[in-house]
């Protein structure tokens, strides 16, 4: 029998052996590609490189609305506002806002206030870019699954989120912190003064969308930007890389190449070569190609190149330009933005302040394209661009902050509150006939959002405005 | 005390004497000897086969029980008794009845003693087909089991789906496992991560002439042994073994061509231009001016026929060589294969390399081994088709698109992409080594214990080289891609598998057979994936990494374990009641550790009421059955919970980002369970000239595993989760006889038809729909593949003609209704997605004819499949280039058939054509680009067929003359295959479609690969 007992033990071992060496066998689920964990430094090196290509997504949407772009084909979607998925760009900025709410999270338990602050801020960035385009979106259900069905939150209601955003992150950046910010963040390279300035320009940007609707404080906005960038050298902008080039040096490459893209519209070559102002703007080809013969040719939006061939008759985005050399940056916020803003906030309180401010608003975006320092002051001297404070208008700065802010998301949000009232701008030839003769106000919201949230997702028409957009 | 006496006992058992030597022959009730029939001493692994001339000898001792057995014959049983010689008469089996089915493990098993329904093909059967690719070889030949080729690129992959789809998971591979001498092995297809290229599914890796048989185990009943892997059925493959005998030699040489099967009907009068206007470096190929017209004032202006010259004809060889044989203790088998084809695509090549070494060994009565290993090395430049496609809609009809090059290498053209240069120069070429091999062990103590050990493993490299050339630099050149890249993909898989079980057998008395197994399976799969990506080179045409500016890599890799043990008993009581249990745990390295441990079982009953009750004389065979059966299903390794990733443009500057994962794998996931159950009906008559096999079958796959798609602002986009039940069931006929018997003239019919209803029973709460996939179509023709609760898999939705009368909600275009023609006069558009048409067939099924008359064997393989509609972008395409033949109305008035808004009937004229028409008025683009091109309802339709599969005629030499050449057979051939004899369809093949085997978008043809037909010679010599 005590063989038989030290069988039986033997057995027993065994088979326990043979049970836990099973689990080990087993526990080889761990994910050998992706981390269960990610550092806060790389959300930041993330969540900087796509805010900035998300005001890239943005802009590239944009642009065709604000006629600086024209598609060289007729009819294109773009061009003619017409109901378009633009369900990447919808997935890049919840992907960046999920980041940003990890960030926020992960650096709150870390003590690295001024990781959080700028990842409020950056949250205020592309939550109001976000709200901007599409109007009311899910907010306040998304982000930590908590439903796979989230629900709309108004437009309205995620404005006073912004705000509050951009409020706490200024708060956070200017306390103590356990981590600082250094070469994981793209935009300042932890420079949390800058970040600070940020916020601030991100406040007033905010607040001067909402001058048509009771929020409205000229002297807030005005106060803001007080605390705001003192110089070009302040900009929020994204350098771009040898191993990640520009994208819109990319277009220009392609468009060179033959995969056209990155044709400029008529309307802006108009704008600048002195058929619908007097003057001739020396940034005009600072910023985009001639064609053989010399000249600055735009393309009507809608209409497409006609007989134009593919190349060389037509201005078109090149490559080696302020905005579309390899490792161009993708601007984010300027000082020359800011300038504007504070020409438009201050034009009812303190015109002559208005005026300076607009005048510098053009020479920051002039020197940031180096502009010969003769012809930018020959154009300065020009009585249509320095008409003096009394004959200033707002049309002249929403004029020159269009151009001022070629390729950039913002535009679209002037151009809304200001009704597409840019000198001689018309509807685009073949325009959506859904639209009625009139311009866009939003985006529709993407296919992938309408399958997946359904119910929840508002009907909404193309011509209905976002609530700042009020007339 | 007691136990030590057991164990001698045992071991007295086990050293037990061997016995003496029976021999004998066998021989034909003719008295002809019988070669190859196989001996076996019941209950034990001995065995043995007889030699050329009918003899044998085998090792067994008095009361044992010898089974002579061979395939047409009747098995005999003979018990030994004293007698040193035993010699046996076979009858022919009237029945064939006797048919042996390989079933899990590869256990032969008699078909009589199966409840479920498996159906097996052999190697003529196989070969006869003339396709490279196992999986197609299939086609047509078993009920319930759809194959479909996804297009006709060498080596292109095919499909196979055995009774519908069980998974509402786009990405679920719905193919059932392939098992080749016992040992699962990798059928996969990883398409480029680029352009479709038509890439192969792995068990194109394998040789047909390799092959001796192939059965399909359909229902979970049938594969509850195999576990997880085999939830959607199962291909078992045998391989040739070498006989005892003579040593035989084998060679089989064939040379095949193949051209297009079907092209569009296309015109051929309109030219460059748009709105009727002659435009020689338009981008639009085909809405100028009249081609006559011009040709009057331009020299050499023609319509060049480019869609017959842009294709080839194609040219395949394949040659292999078989040698085998064997003795009392041992036999070998060793082959060599090659495999060349070139595509009907310029520059499209594949071919196989085949090696082959299988042996076996007996050592004892009690102990014996076999083992094999197969080796294959494949691949090819695989173009770039769909890329191909799409650029001969762009190219101008009147430019030769076979003058594509400059003498400095540039490309020439007028303006658009020559698609031959680009097929020519963006190449993307694979290699893949591949080992698979297998161990066997058996051991038999006692005629009651048999204990089996099989190790298996599979393990191929593929090796991928992708390149698209930049600019050459040269001034004026128009290049493929702005900078060039180069991609280097390197993909390890290693899968090994074990398996050990333990067989006893009991006959308990006369009446009661039992046999018990019971087993452990273990598996593992490793699989690497590397990636290396340069773009824009420095030096142009210098194509290395090293040679560009930005570098990318990427890696990914996996891992997963599975571990099971089964039991499997069969009891037979009298020989017409059988009785088959099953029960399995697996447990699974991918399901979370609480739930990774699952059990399911299954029942099987035969019943052989022939056998057991009187029935009239005409009535030969009748069998009824019946099986529940249930089988788990785990997931894909590494998709718990929330992750981070890494994008692939990091490092920059020296940093790495990282991001969400936008998938998210529910933590508490559990497996899935199909619960399955068959009836079946197998009844022959008039001594077996007419055999009908009936079956009808349900089964309802609950808690599914889907990446259910979710709200990209939940946080995820996808989230991992049991979420749905998807339900199929169906009806098999298989219907058999010979028409004509007799000494020189034999026809031998078989055919099967099989139906599959599918239904999507539920998903997940607040999940209205999963997209399966969708293909872009113009001005918003995109049709979309959609899972919705209540409906079928399969369904395609898109826009439609507005409809006059129409329900509001119906989610069904109503096509019976009149259309609703606008105030332009032209037809009005619903821009709703709608249901269109479902892309599974409801029917398919195949007819094969044997015909032999003398030397002459004729082989006739026919398939179709109806009750299915299928998106055919290319007519999108085709009309929105004005390249297809309705498009060349283009100048006529019409009145559009339909009512107005108010209903009244419409009676406005207008003009089909671009611009200003004869009248003067206004038309814009014209009808078929504003109108026609934008309804999806117009390209999705009717993709059923009738095909002439493959068709064959042989001749066989016989004795006489084979006597004056050194050969023992020889054998000439040919063939024909893939003839489309019937389909509604107008484009290309029909059965080609853009998502590869391992896609379940399926619907949608793109612009893909199209079908080709062959012809083949063929010479089979034995010596």
């Amino acid at each position: 029998m005590k063989i038989i007992n030290r069988i039986g033990k033997v057995l027993g071992v065994g088979l326990v052996f043979i049970a836990s060496s099973c689990d080990s066998y087993l526990d080889v689920n761990e994910n050998p590609n992706n981390p269960e964990d990610a550092p806060i430094s790389g959300l930041m090196i993330n969540s900087t490189y796509e805010t900035a290509y998300n005001q890239y997504r943005v802009g590239d949407i944009t642009s065709y609305y604000v006629q600086y772009l024209a598609s060289p084909n007729p009819g294109s979607s773009g061009d003619t506002m017409e109901p378009v998925s633009h369900g990447t760009t919808w997935f890049r900025l919840y992907n960046v806002m999920t980041d940003l709410t990890i960030m926020m999270d992960k650096s709150e338990e870390l003590g690295a206030s001024h990781y959080t602050g700028a990842a409020q801020i950056l949250m205020a960035l592309n939550l109001g870019m976000a709200v901007d385009i599409f109007g009311g979106i899910p907010f306040s259900e998304s982000f930590r699954f908590e439903t796979v069905t989230p629900k709309y939150d108004s437009d309205v209601e995620l404005y006073s989120k912004v705000m509050d955003f951009l409020n706490q992150g200024i708060q956070n950046l200017q306390g103590a912190t356990t981590v600082s910010i250094g070469d994981d963040d793209f935009i300042f390279k932890g420079d949390v003064d800058k970040w600070i300035a940020f916020g601030n320009m991100l406040k007033a940007r905010f607040m001067i969308h909402q001058k048509a609707t009771s929020n409205y404080n000229a002297n807030e906005v005005l106060a803001a930007l007080d605390n705001a960038f003192s110089s070009n050298s302040d900009n929020a902008q994204v350098s771009f890389f040898e191993q990640s080039i520009n994208p819109w040096s990319n277009a220009a490459r392609n468009n060179a190449n033959l995969l056209l893209d990155g044709w400029i519209s008529e309307q802006f070559i108009e704008a600048l070569d002195g058929t619908s102002y007097p003057d001739v703007d020396p940034r005009l080809k600072l910023m985009v190609g001639a064609t053989n013969d010399g000249e600055f040719v735009g393309t009507p939006n809608g209409a497409g190149r006609g007989n134009a061939p593919e190349q060389g008759a037509r201005s078109t985005l090149i490559q080696g330009q302020y905005y579309t050399s390899v490792t161009s940056p993708l601007l984010i916020a300027t000082y020359s933005e800011q300038k504007f803003i504070e020409a438009e906030a201050a034009f009812e309180v303190d015109k002559a302040r208005a005026y300076q401010a607009y005048l510098d608003g053009i020479i920051a975006h002039m020197e940031m394209l180096e502009v010969p320092q003769a012809e930018m002051d020959a154009y300065l001297a020009s009585p249509a661009v320095s008409m003096g404070a009394a004959a200033f208008t707002m049309d002249d700065i929403f004029k020159e902050k269009w151009v001022a802010l070629f390729l950039h998301a913002e535009s679209w949000n002037d151009a809304r509150r200001f009704n597409y009232q840019y000198k001689d701008m018309t509807v685009p030839a073949n325009l959506n006939p859904e639209l009625g003769g009139k311009f866009i106000r939003r985006l529709s919201y993407p296919d992938s959002e309408i399958s997946r949230n359904g119910k929840n997702v508002p009907s909404v028409t193309l011509l209905d405005r976002i609530f700042w957009d009020a007339n | 005390m007691k136990n030590t006496f057991l164990v001698c006992a045992f071991l007295l058992f086990l050293f037990k004497s061997y016995g003496q030597d029976i021999t004998g022959v066998v021989t034909d009730v003719s008295g002809t000897p019988l070669p190859g029939v196989t001996i076996l001493v019941e209950g034990t692994i001995t065995g043995t086969t007889t030699d050329f001339d009918g003899n044998y000898a085998i090792a067994a001792s008095s009361g044992n029980v010898l089974r002579f057995s061979f395939l047409g014959m009747k098995s005999q049983s003979v018990t030994v008794g004293t007698a040193k010689v035993i010699n046996v008469t076979m009858e022919e089996d009237s029945e064939q009845l006797g048919e042996v089915i390989v079933t899990a493990f590869g256990i032969s098993q008699e078909k009589k003693a199966l409840g479920y329904a498996a159906q097996s093909i052999d190697a003529e059967a196989i070969t006869s087909t003339k396709q490279t690719n196992l999986v197609s070889a299939l086609q047509g030949q078993v009920a319930g089991v759809q194959i479909t080729n996804s297009g006709g690129a060498p080596g292109q992959s095919a499909r196979i789906v055995i009774r519908g789809i069980n998974s509402l998971d786009p990405q679920a591979d719905n193919q059932p496992l392939f098992v080749v001498d016992g040992v699962p092995i990798d059928n996969s297809t990883v398409e480029s991560s680029g352009t479709p290229r038509g890439l192969t599914n792995r068990a194109a890796d394998i040789n047909p002439a390799d092959v001796e048989s192939m059965s399909i185990l359909k229902g979970a009943a049938a594969t509850a042994l195999y576990g997880v892997r085999a939830a959607n059925g199962a291909v078992i493959i045998t391989t040739k073994k070498g006989q005892k005998g003579q040593i035989r030699v084998n060679l089989n040489s064939s040379i095949g061509f193949e051209d297009l099967n079907r092209l569009p009907k296309l015109q051929d009068q309109f030219g460059q231009g748009f709105s009727g206007e002659y435009d020689p470096t338009s981008f639009w190929p085909s809405w100028g001016a009249p081609i006559s017209e011009i040709a009057k004032t331009v020299p050499g202006h023609k319509y060049q026929d480019n869609w017959n010259r842009a294709f080839d004809t194609g040219m395949q060889t394949d040659n292999s060589l078989s040698i085998s044989g064997g003795g009392d203790k041992a036999t070998f088998y060793g082959s060599f294969g090659n495999f060349d084809q070139e595509g009907i695509i310029p520059f499209s090549t594949w071919g196989r390399t085949t090696a082959k070494l299988s042996g076996s060994v007996t050592m004892s009565e009690k102990f014996n081994f076999s083992a094999s290993v197969n080796y294959s090395n494949s691949g090819g430049n695989r173009v770039p088709h769909d890329r191909y496609m799409e650029r001969m809609m762009y190219w101008s009809e009147t430019t030769d698109v076979r003058d594509y090059i400059n003498p400095d290498g540039t490309m020439k053209t007028y303006g658009n992409t020559n698609p031959v240069y680009d097929a020519r120069f963006s190449t993307y070429e694979d290699d893949v080594n591949r080992m698979i091999g297998n161990l066997n062990l058996n051991y038999a103590p006692t005629d009651w214990l048999m204990l089996s050990y099989r190790v298996g493993t599979d393990f191929f490299s593929d090796s991928r080289t992708e390149v698209t050339p930049g600019p050459k630099g040269i001034d004026g050149e128009q290049a493929l891609s702005s900078t060039g890249y180069l991609e280097e993909t390197r993909i390890n898989s290693m899968d090994i598998t074990s398996n050990f079980y333990i067989t006893l057998s009991k006959k308990f008395s006369d009446d009661w057979d039992t046999t018990l197994r019971i087993g452990n399976d273990i598996f593992e799969r490793k699989y690497d994936r590397t990636t290396l990506r340069g773009e824009d080179f420095v030096i142009p045409g210098f194509y290395n990494v090293n040679n560009t500016k930005q570098v990318f890599a990427s890696q990914g890799s996996s891992i997963r374990r599975l571990v099971g043990f089964y039991g499997d008993l069969m009891v037979s009581y009298k020989n017409y009641l059988y009785l088959n249990i099953t029960g399995r745990n697996d447990l699974s390295s991918t399901l979370p550790k609480d739930n990774n441990s699952f059990f399911y079982p299954s029942f099987n009953l035969g019943y052989v009421f022939s056998d057991h009750l009187t029935t009239p004389d005409w009535f030969t065979f009748g069998k009824l059955r019946a099986s529940w059966a249930q089988v788990g299903k785990d997931t894909n390794p590494h998709v718990l919970g929330a992750t981070f990733v890494s994008p692939s443009v990091y490092p920059l500057d020296g940093q790495v980002g990282f991001s969400r994962n936008d998938a998210f794998g529910d933590p508490a996931l559990k497996p899935e369970l199909t619960t399955s159950m068959e009836f079946g009906a197998q009844l022959a008559f008039f001594e077996n000239r007419l055999n009908l096999d009936v079956t009808y079958y349900k089964s309802n796959a609950e808690d599914q595993i889907i990446p259910v798609p979710v709200s990209d602002v939940t946080g995820f986009s996808s989230y991992i989760t049991n979420a749905g039940e998807i339900e199929n069931k169906g009806l098999e006929f298989v219907l058999g006889g010979d028409v004509v018997k007799g000494p020189d003239f034999n026809w031998k019919v078989s055919a099967n038809v099989s139906i599959n209803d599918n239904k999507v029973k539920s998903i997940r709460e607040g999940i209205d729909e999963i997209v399966v996939g969708s293909q872009s179509g113009y001005d918003g023709s995109r049709v979309t593949m959609k899972l919705i609760e209540g409906e079928a898999y399969g369904n395609l939705y898109g826009t439609s003609y507005a409809r006059y009368g129409g329900d509001p909600n119906s989610i069904f275009v109503e096509s019976e209704l009149p259309i609703i023609i606008g105030e332009d006069g032209f037809p009005k558009r619903n821009l709703n997605q709608l249901i269109i048409g479902n892309a599974v067939p409801k029917w398919i099924g195949g007819l094969r004819n044997e015909l032999s008359y003398k030397n002459f064997d004729l082989n006739v393989m026919m398939d179709f499949r109806a009750g299915m509609k299928q998106y055919n972008q290319f007519d999108n395409f085709l009309s929105a280039f004005g390249k297809n033949e309705y498009t060349a109305v283009r100048n006529d008035y019409k009145v559009f058939d339909g009512v107005l808004e108010d209903g009244t009937p419409n009676t406005k004229e207008v003009w089909l054509g671009q611009g200003e028409s004869p009248d003067g008025k206004d038309y814009g683009a014209g009808f078929w680009r504003n109108t026609y091109r934008g309804i999806s309802e117009n390209f999705v339709y009717d993709a059923s067929y009738i095909k002439l599969r493959s068709v064959s005629l042989a001749y066989n030499f016989n004795d006489k003359i084979l006597d004056r050449t050194p050969f023992s057979s020889l054998r000439i051939s040919v063939a024909a295959n893939n003839i489309i004899l019937y389909s509604p369809w107008d484009g290309f093949d029909p059965e080609s479609f853009s998502a590869g085997a391992g896609g379940n978008a399926i619907g949608f043809t793109g612009l893909g690969f199209p079908g080709t037909q062959s012809y083949f010679m063929t010479l089979n010599v034995g010596f």
